[in-house]
Formats: structure tokens, C-alpha cells, sequence
């Protein structure tokens, strides 16, 4: 028997309406660990390379890892993965929630899905049945009303649904996949692929219990880890805040994008912060599941209530934009949610507009007559309904920032904020030189959760200096031994992915090491675990991941960042006078990864 | 009894997540004797759990394979016990139903429920103190031909009304 593991792959076809349910090869999971890793090797080894995205022979791909739905806290976690609609490269997104430990339950590791149904479908899995259903009524409805519909007419309110919304359906770029309403699987266009598929939603009820090798051993493993959790000094904050803690802490330190980050320090910040979201509308906590922490807030407004927002949606509907309306960017993320689309990447196509006009690169007569000035709260409201709807010049807009710009020309490019077509998180790494590595070298473009080295920021010097022997590493705005803190945490990242983990937890607290991590796949697989096996592994697929984005067009002149990062210092408060070496950086990363100077990884 | 308190409920399943660890050694909604129901667009989670009520309706049970236990708890005998589901049927709120040809209840685990030790939120507690206190039997009345799930989330919107009445009330203040 095969613990842990959900023990089975299903593959779908949309197009012939077939699925096939398959056992799961366990030297194969060994090596993939699960979730993320096993959907990026899926994809190195069966993706056809020179597949449209939006073609039915791409491949949607729904992961989960051996500790999926298990005692291991935040064990919540699922990636969707894909060739990216947005970017054309690696896609996935992973999110917490309750799906992933459903589909667990239902007895699978991985959902492989291709092909197109010719008339929109959800598909419904109920442990070893899977049906294809009609979804043509439900066509056209938002992300909430899909949901809900969906578990009405399967009678049982406990299925759970990851949907999209109209803009999945209207093949937006960065449209977003969500589970239990909220959980957003939100870059690289994971929605945009469902619909490309004519797949409005996947339901799922599971009803066989995951058993691990060892339940005693791994018992003890689980209470270790709440330990660790529950004693974290970030506990509290992250408990009564969540991410929107980062309003402060960011602005705190002077990178909080302010003005599409011309500036890192925001006046206003009090008005838009966690803390004033907490204080006036939070109404209690929620949660992924098996989580301790509780960091997910439900607010109610006089207009709305929803789950969230999160930092990232926070940010981008504020400061990015210059807006200093907290319930505003509320409406806006209670809108983006039920529409099915990404507040990052078209926060940020707004945002480099209002640039463009300030810049005097764009006017009205471009954009439908739109008046995109900083802050324009009615602009933003009526361009991410064209966006959704793809009217006028929101069609352009929802195919995202790269392409926009690509469009515009005029100089505007230098204004995109993206790497690889991936817009720029929330958060200026001119003040966070590790960041800034890892927005230029992540796999599925400009972002931040690929290697999340928070440590940079802990101030923590001494264990700087035991871990890696770089005292610099815990200081933020050092570049020394940077790249060795990314080539780790790049493997503690994907590491969490695979074993669908919170990486707030997993990662940013700093609780799981590999060592640890090892024991807990042990117990929990009963397969020969060790943290070298384990890294072998997490190198490989690192490896792979690159082997595919280079045979989809990438090269070592794309692992940058865009102009500003690099030539522009920010010009006041406590990150002021910074910019990233990027260059550097990158060449020594190559170094410590094993890979050539033109960032390619040794053949397989 | 187990009192609880939605107002606190997160719906992080973790009062589920470890009933079933501790009476089966895994873990998985249908072996928990204690059951979260979400209700995502409103807000709302409530740990569905035997409310040890006055009626004690799966007492009824046509094999006398269940009585009242000690501790006021619901004691299944497994040797007397055919499966025929009628304490399922009978229970108004969903919380006791059958997986696999057993009944899965509330046994307040010998005095010290796993669910109560695991919520770090407050949302469940132990009062052994309070047992047969509450009356379903007006709720009873809309649960009929129900399945489980559908009564448990029936039970779920019951008990909530207040809270989302509360909520209400506090915005604009």
C-alpha cells in the first residue's frame, strides 16, 4: 500500500469526454515529492513544447503532495500548473483552502486535463466516479454564484469547487482559478486556461481517509511543528493581521510601492493598513485547512463582506495605484474575486498606465478616453470591467502588461513592470536585494514565492553566520551572499510547494528545515526519505523547470529586472539611495546552481 | 456537552482533523465524529457535533445497539449493531452517520475530547456538566428526509442567525 499518497492520477480528456484513472507510480512520486513538483515534472516530461496554450493539448494540471489533507498544520495547499496563457512559459499557482485535501481524500495525487469540450463543462469527481457535466446555464455567472450552484445540484454542500469566473471565460490573461470562494489561484492564468478548455469548474467529494506510514511517529512530527508555530514571535501579528501586516511593515522600511513605486514610502499608509482593516471591519478569523494560525479575515462592510483581502490585492488597489480608500479597494477585491481575475496583473496594467499618462506617454485618446491620473477611483473601476468583458480598449488591457506595452511602444516598455511577462509583485526589491534575485530567476516570471528569502529581513546575524557563514545575508539591503541565500530558500520553497504547506509557514516563518522535513515525508510515506534524497530531488525539478522554460523561449537576458529595479534609487526614506545589482547576483546564482553562465542547468 | 461558539469557528477543521486521527489513526471527514459545515458566501463555520439533546432521538435504535452513556455521551455497541442506519435517519442534525457500515457519533472521548484540546480559537468547550439542555425537537420538525450533510448545514444556518444579526449591526459604527 501506498501511504501518504493519494495512490492515483486521473486523466482527462474534455474533447472525447473520457477519463482514464491511473495508479500512481511511486519511484516517480519519489522523485516528484508532490504538488508543484509533481505537476512541473509532468509537464517537463509530456508538455509538447510548441503547444498554443489556449489550444485543447495544453495541459491543466492539478496537483497535491504525500501530506496533503493530513495532521501536518496548513497541509491545505494544491498548485494548478500549465503552459502559461500570460506569459507562455511555466504557469502554476498554488493556493490553501480545502480542495487539495478533498481530492486527497477522493483518492488522487494529480489531475492531468486536455482537451477542449465543445460546449462549457464542469467535471465532478466523487472518489472513483468522475462525470462530465453540462455547465452551459452556469456559463456567463461569477466565481460565487458557479460555486454555489454547483454544490446545490449535486445535492451536498461538502463537494468542493475550484471555479472561474467570466473572466476565465472570456480568456483574460491573468484570470484566476479560486476554491471556497476565496482562495485564488491567481498568477500566470490558470483561469484563462480552464476556460481555453471550456471548463468552468472542477467538484470534488473524497471519502477514503489518508493514512500515513507511521501515524505515531508522524503524530509527534505534527505537534513538533504546531510548537514551532505557536511559539513563533510572529504568531500574534500574523494571527490578528494576516498578510496585510505588510502595509506597515513594508512602508516601515521604506518599499512599499507607492505610485507604481516611484516612491517606497506611502503618507497615507495608516488610512489603508492591516491594522485599520482589522479595527473597523474585521469580524472574526478563518482559515485553510488544519491551520493554527487562522490568518484569513472576514469582514463586512456597509456594502459587501467577503473573505480577505490579502496583502497583494491590498497593495495593488492602494498605494501601487495611489488610492487611499480602504473600503474602495475592498469593492474592487469583492469584484476581481467573483469575476475570476488577478488583482496583481491588472493592478498592475493600471498602474503602468497612470505612469504612461504622467509621463505624458499615453492620454485619453489611447485608452476609450479614459483619464488614467494617480488615484482615478472611477477609471479603475470602469477599465477592470472592460477588462473582464473585454470591451474597447480592455481587450488590449486583458491580454497584460507585456503585451500592452508591446503595443503602445513609444517607450512605455520601460514603464512594464515584468519579468518574463509576469507582472512585479508587491514589494520594492531595491530594499530586499534577495527578492530582487528572485523576481529576476524565478521560474514563472517576476515573482516572489519561488524562493521567499524572508530571512534577509530577520536581522538574525549570528544564525546568519552559523547557516551559511555570511553575516551579510540578514541584512536586507546587503548583496553579499544573496545568491546563496536564494539557491536555498529557492529549495525550501519548492520543498513547501511539494508538500503543500503554507509557505508563510513553512517558508517566511522559517519552521521547516530539511532535516525536519525529511522525517515528516518518512513517517508519513514510509518511503526512504532523507534530506539529501530530498534535495537531489528539489534540485532536479529546479532543473527541469529551467530545461523547459529554455525550450520555450527563455534565456539568461530574461532573468532581469525591469529598468527601474536597476537604475533608478529611490529617492527618500529608509531603503533610500538603493537599486539592485541584478546582474551579479544572477551570475552567482547560475555558479551555486550548477548551471552555465547562459543559465543553462547540465543535461539531464 | 460541547458548547459552541461560531463567532470564534476560523472552520479550519482541525477539531475534525484530529477526532478522526484519535479513534482511527487517519484522517478524513467521513471517520470524524465531529464535522465543520462552510458556508463560504456568508461566512459562516459551525463544527457540527451531538448536542446530547433532551430527546435522544438514535436512542430509538430498533437493535437497542445505542444508549446514553456515562458521561452523557452516545455509546454505540458495535456487537449489537447492524448498520441499518435508522439512527442517521433519526438524528435531526447530522451528527451521527455511517461510514463503511459504522456509525460514527460524538463518545466525548472517554472526558477529554481531541476536538476541544486541538481549537486554539475558543470555538469548542467541554461543560460536562451540561447534558440533555438542549431540545431539537422543534428543529426536528424541518429535517425530515434530509441527508446528513443537508441537515447539518440546515442545523448550521440555525445557529448562526444571531451571529450574522450581530454582524450587521456592527457595520457603521
Amino acid at each position: 500500500m501506498l501511504y501518504g499518497y493519494g495512490g492515483h492520477i486521473l486523466r482527462v480528456d474534455l474533447g472525447r469526454g473520457s477519463a482514464v484513472r491511473e495508479k500512481s507510480d511511486p519511484a516517480y512520486l519519489q522523485k516528484a515529492i508532490g504538488g508543484r513538483g509533481l505537476n512541473s515534472l509532468r509537464l517537463h516530461d509530456e508538455l509538447p513544447r510548441d503547444v498554443d496554450p489556449l489550444s485543447p493539448e495544453n495541459m491543466l494540471l492539478i496537483g497535491v503532495g504525500p501530506l496533503t489533507g493530513s495532521l501536518l498544520s496548513s497541509s491545505a495547499y494544491m498548485t494548478i500548473s500549465g503552459k502559461s496563457p500570460m506569459t507562455g512559459i511555466l504557469g502554476d499557482s498554488a493556493a490553501g483552502g480545502f480542495f487539495g485535501p478533498e481530492l486527497k481524500q477522493a483518492g488522487y495525487d494529480q489531475l492531468v486535463i486536455k482537451g477542449r469540450s465543445e460546449t462549457p463543462c464542469y467535471l465532478v469527481i466523487a472518489d472513483d466516479r468522475v462525470e462530465i457535466r453540462d455547465a452551459s446555464h452556469l456559463w456567463g455567472t461569477d466565481l460565487w454564484q458557479a460555486t454555489s450552484a454547483i454544490r446545490k445540484e449535486l445535492g451536498d454542500n461538502a463537494f468542493q469547487v475550484a471555479a472561474i469566473g467570466p473572466a476565465g471565460e472570456n480568456l483574460v490573461k491573468f484570470a484566476t482559478v479560486a476554491c471556497n470562494y476565496n482562495r485564488m489561484f491567481g498568477r500566470t492564468g490558470m483561469g484563462c486556461l480552464f476556460g481555453s478548455k471550456n471548463l468552468k469548474a472542477v467538484a470534488v467529494r473524497g471519502t477514503n481517509p489518508v493514512t500515513m506510514a507511521d501515524p505515531l511517529a508522524f503524530l509527534e512530527l505534527a505537534r513538533e511543528l504546531d510548537r514551532r508555530i505557536l511559539e513563533h514571535p510572529e504568531w500574534r501579528k500574523r494571527h490578528d493581521l494576516g498578510s496585510p501586516l505588510l502595509m506597515n511593515a513594508l512602508n516601515g522600511i521604506g518599499i512599499l510601492p507607492t505610485n507604481h513605486f516611484q516612491k517606497g514610502v506611502c503618507d497615507y499608509v495608516d488610512k489603508v493598513s492591516g491594522e485599520t482593516l482589522a479595527e473597523k471591519w474585521k469580524v472574526k478569523n478563518k482559515s485553510c485547512f488544519n491551520c493554527n494560525i487562522h490568518c484569513s479575515r472576514y469582514y463586512v462592510t456597509r456594502e459587501l463582506e467577503a473573505e480577505g483581502p490579502e496583502f497583494e490585492t491590498l497593495c495593488s488597489y492602494t498605494s501601487r495605484i495611489g488610492v487611499d480608500d480602504l473600503p474602495f479597494a475592498l469593492r474592487i477585491a469583492g469584484f476581481l474575486n467573483r469575476m475570476g481575475m488577478d488583482s496583481l496583473s491588472s493592478g498592475e496594467t493600471i498602474g503602468w498606465a497612470m505612469e504612461c499618462f504622467q509621463r505624458g506617454l499615453l492620454g485619453p485618446e489611447d485608452v476609450d478616453g479614459l483619464d488614467f491620473t494617480w488615484g482615478n477611483k472611477d477609471t479603475v473601476e470602469k477599465i477592470l470591467g472592460m477588462i473582464v468583458r473585454r470591451e474597447g480598449i480592455g481587450d488590449a488591457f486583458a491580454e497584460g502588461t507585456r503585451s500592452l506595452a508591446r503595443r503602445f511602444g513609444r517607450g512605455t516598455g520601460k514603464w512594464a513592470l515584468h519579468v518574463k511577462g509576469l507582472d512585479v509583485i508587491c514589494g520594492d526589491p531595491r530594499g530586499i536585494k534577495a527578492f530582487g534575485l528572485t523576481y529576476a530567476i524565478a521560474s514563472r516570471g517576476a515573482d516572489h514565492l519561488r524562493a521567499e528569502p524572508f530571512f534577509e529581513l530577520t536581522e538574525r546575524y549570528d544564525e546568519a553566520e552559523r547557516r551559511w557563514g555570511i553575516r551579510d545575508i540578514a541584512d536586507r539591503l546587503s548583496n553579499n551572499g544573496k545568491a546563496v541565500l536564494v539557491e536555498h530558500t529557492e529549495r525550501q520553497a519548492l520543498l513547501t510547494d511539494c508538500m503543500t504547506m503554507c509557505k508563510n509557514i513553512g517558508l517566511s516563518m522559517d519552521v521547516l528545515d530539511f532535516e525536519f522535513a525529511a522525517r515528516l515525508l518518512q513517517a508519513g510515506t514510509g518511503l526512504n526519505f532523507t534530506a539529501e534524497r530530498m534535495n537531489n530531488s528539489l534540485r532536479g525539478i529546479i532543473d527541469a523547470d529551467r530545461r523547459l522554460n529554455i525550450d520555450l523561449g527563455i534565456d539568461s537576458s530574461m532573468d532581469t529586472l525591469p529598468y527601474r529595479f536597476t537604475h533608478e534609487p529611490l529617492q527618500e526614506g529608509p531603503s533610500k539611495d538603493q537599486v539592485v545589482p541584478v546582474d551579479k547576483m544572477v551570475k552567482e546564482y547560475y555558479e551555486l546552481r550548477g548551471w552555465g553562465p547562459d543559465g543553462t542547468p547540465p543535461a539531464k | 456537552m460541547i458548547v459552541i461558539h461560531p463567532e470564534r469557528c476560523s472552520g479550519c477543521e482541525r477539531c475534525q482533523v484530529y477526532c478522526s486521527f484519535f479513534h482511527t489513526g487517519s484522517v478524513g471527514r467521513s471517520r470524524s465524529r465531529v464535522k465543520v459545515v462552510k458556508i463560504e458566501d456568508i461566512g459562516i463555520d459551525y463544527p457540527v457535533i451531538c448536542r446530547q439533546c433532551k430527546e435522544r432521538y438514535c436512542t430509538r435504535c430498533p437493535e437497542s445497539a445505542i444508549e446514553v452513556g456515562p458521561l452523557g455521551g452516545i455509546v454505540v455497541s458495535p456487537t449489537l449493531c447492524t448498520a441499518c442506519g435508522i439512527c442517521e435517519t433519526l438524528c435531526p442534525i447530522g451528527a451521527i452517520e455511517l461510514y463503511n457500515d459504522i456509525p460514527y457519533v460524538c463518545d466525548l472521548c472517554g472526558g477529554d475530547p481531541r476536538c476541544v484540546a486541538q481549537c486554539n480559537m475558543g470555538a469548542i468547550e467541554y461543560v460536562p456538566e451540561e447534558t440533555e439542555t438542549v431540545s431539537l425537537s422543534e428543529f426536528k420538525k424541518q429535517s425530515k428526509d434530509l441527508s446528513p450533510e443537508k441537515k447539518r448545514v440546515r442545523f448550521t444556518l440555525d445557529r448562526t442567525r444571531h451571529l450574522r444579526e450581530a454582524w450587521k449591526a456592527s457595520v457603521g459604527e
